[in-house]
């Protein structure tokens, strides 16, 4: 059956719920692009846009943005790799309370979190009963604050990174492929490098791309650290200007179309990795 | 002389809060250089824990394991020279068919010609010569079992171990690959450990079977010995089809015995046993024929209760006194079948009437 004839056989109501769904999300889209356009009258043009990027705040928000996210992507991928592996390997006992942790970030809120922070680390950690300062006030210096909003961050992303590296490990069998390794003789560093690794790549694209999406978009975090994120500068654009603000969100959605687009492309073959039966 | 030693292994999950699970118990063995043997049982009887102990994978609560008299209890599982083929074939995905097979290799150091020629030889022996550049999901699950195997096998392990191996396949790729697995095992001559719980398979592959139930070894020896002299009434029900009967010695001398009223010579000797001592009788259905000419030792009155066509065999249902027996029978086109409900006579040997504990 080609593919014409295969469309026809689509019944009327299936094709009509798509096209209603597809307009109701394509609609704000095409105008919020059509209005980032329109900067100059009766002109269409990317004026917006080049007065969007020109601003030096974009560049230096933007820039943080993505060196915070770069960062919190690593520190996640180091602490959730070994702990996803080790719960499947060792401890599935462990499993249910480590998921539930996981999913703390979905019941409480970021603004919860975000006081949490503030209140523990800007004043000083003492060892106790002492006047050993142990930690001092991250909030009251630069990196402090940044590493501040990196564990923010990384517990922000914590469902997506290892709920993403969880069902990547089961999908290809991690406690098998280990014991075969071990049997042809690999240490632990060659079976995680050389056989988990390689074969965890697209789950750890996705919780790395969805990770980068809520760092570059996140507001509350940045604004109650005070920190120069790109998620605070789009909210501030957004009440002094019109159109710039409309080119940004629209370059958002384009990055994160290209994001999804490069998840596509790396995890095409992740189906045919558990092998053709 | 032994090759690989299992002495007084017993394995033992839990604790803490729960009581200690004994999933082996003294398993207590010897395997000579060159055996195929298989541990061949029901599900959860110990059969994989104990590979798993010889590969490493677990640590026996007591008990040694030794290869060549070298101890290897306690070495971790890629300090042990030992190939392990998995149920799930457990091939990397990111690595081609001839990188599977090297990659022991590549570990151990090996020159890259060296890895590159025994990768050839093994493609070879598997007959895959022209696949070493595809990947695990590019071939179909017995030519992955194969090159799981041939991985195994390149880096000359001293034992290789063999994990349900063809259960995730069809009937057919089974039939072939099990030959194919035994062929090459006997061409390498190397010392092997099967795992299964297909009785079939345990038969047509090993030179000794060790049957297994709930963690303890039943009864070790060749296919021949496991199938004709079942010692226990586990391995006489688990390996093949078996007829069992509640009996009790009726003549220790002679060797006679009765089941329901009804009296069966037996092979077995009973001069230990008393008289009126309580037994189970079995015989294996094949072993009854329909009395002809020939006067047997056991010719029994019965009535044809069904008859069952199963292919190339036609199990047909007696009632000898008031037992239900089986008894089977080659089909072919010309076979003449009793009429159910008809009376006739059958017979079987006094070797066939086996004598087993309660």
């Amino acid at each position: 059956m080609n593919l014409s004839s295969r469309l026809r056989n689509i019944p009327f109501w299936s094709w009509l719920w798509f096209i209603l769904g597809a307009l109701y999300f394509i609609l704000p889209l095409y105008a919020t692009l059509d209005f980032s356009l329109r900067m100059e009258r009766d002109i269409i043009g990317f004026k917006a846009y080049l007065s969007a990027f020109e601003d030096p705040d974009f560049l230096k928000t933007f820039g943080y943005s993505v060196s915070i996210a770069i960062v919190t992507i690593l520190v996640s991928i180091i602490l959730t790799i070994p702990t996803a592996y080790w719960v499947r390997l060792r401890l599935p006992e462990a499993r249910r309370i480590v998921e539930f942790i996981t999913l703390m970030p979905f019941v409480v809120p970021a603004i919860i979190l975000v006081f949490g922070l503030i209140r523990i680390y800007s004043s000083p950690i003492t060892i106790p009963f002492t006047d050993i300062v142990l930690i001092p006030p991250l909030t009251t210096f630069k990196f402090g604050t940044s590493i501040l909003v990196v564990a923010g961050y990384m517990v922000l992303g914590l469902p997506y990174m290892y709920r993403s590296v969880d069902t990547g490990m089961r999908t290809v069998d991690v406690r098998t492929l280990t014991e075969a390794a071990q049997s042809l003789g690999a240490n632990w560093y060659t079976i995680i490098s050389q056989v988990i690794l390689p074969n965890l790549r697209s789950a750890l694209l996705s919780g790395a791309l969805l990770t980068f999406a809520i760092v570059i978009g996140e507001v509350v975090l940045a604004s109650f650290l005070g920190v120069p994120a790109f998620g605070p500068y789009l909210f501030l654009l957004g009440q002094h200007r019109a159109f710039e603000p409309a080119a940004l969100t629209f370059t958002t959605f384009l990055m994160t179309w290209a994001a999804m687009g490069i998840i596509q492309l790396v995890t095409g073959g992740q189906g045919q990795a558990t092998g053709a039966h | 002389m032994a090759y690989l030693t299992l002495s007084n292994i017993s394995k033992a999950f839990g604790g803490g809060l729960h009581e200690p699970v004994l999933a082996v118990k003294d398993f207590d063995m010897e395997i000579k250089k060159g055996e195929l043997v298989s541990f061949l049982g029901p599900s959860g009887c110990g059969k994989t824990t104990t590979l798993r102990m010889v590969a490493g994978f677990e640590m026996p609560t007591t008990g040694v394991i030794l290869i060549e008299g070298e101890d290897i209890t306690s070495k971790l599982p890629n300090q042990r020279n030992v190939g392990m083929v998995f149920q799930s074939y457990a091939l990397f995905p990111n690595m081609t068919v001839g990188d599977n097979i090297g990659f022991g290799l590549k570990i151990a150091k090996k020159p890259s010609e060296e890895v590159k020629q025994r990768v050839k030889e093994m493609l070879d022996l598997i007959h895959m010569a022209e696949y070493g550049n595809r990947y695990p999901y590019q071939l179909s699950g017995g030519q992955q079992q194969r090159v799981a195997l041939a991985r195994a096998l390149a880096l000359k392990p001293d034992v290789l171990l063999l994990d349900e191996p063809l259960s995730a396949l069809d009937a057919k790729i089974r039939v072939s690959l099990r030959s194919e697995i035994r062929a090459i095992q006997k061409q390498l001559g190397i010392t092997a450990i099967y795992v299964t719980h297909d009785q079939e398979e345990a038969m047509s592959i090993s030179d000794r079977i060790v049957v297994m139930h709930e963690g303890k070894i039943e009864q070790i020896g060749t296919p021949f010995e496991i199938y004709n002299f079942p010692t226990t009434v586990f391995v006489a029900n688990f390996v093949g089809t078996l007829n069992t009967a509640n009996g009790e010695v009726a003549d220790p001398a002679t060797g006679l015995l009765s089941v329901d009223g009804v009296q069966f010579e037996s092979a077995t000797v009973l001069k230990d046993r008393k008289k009126g001592e309580k037994v189970r009788v079995a015989i294996r259905p094949e072993r009854f024929n329909f009395v002809s000419q020939e006067k047997k030792a056991n010719v029994l009155d019965c009535k044809i209760e069904n008859i069952n066509f199963l292919g190339s065999i036609v199990r047909i249902q007696v009632l000898i006194g008031n037992t239900k027996f089986y008894m089977d029978t080659f089909n072919n086109p010309f076979l003449e079948l009793p009429k159910i409900g008809a009376v006739e006579q059958v017979t079987c040997s006094r070797e066939a009437v086996l004598v087993l504990d309660e």
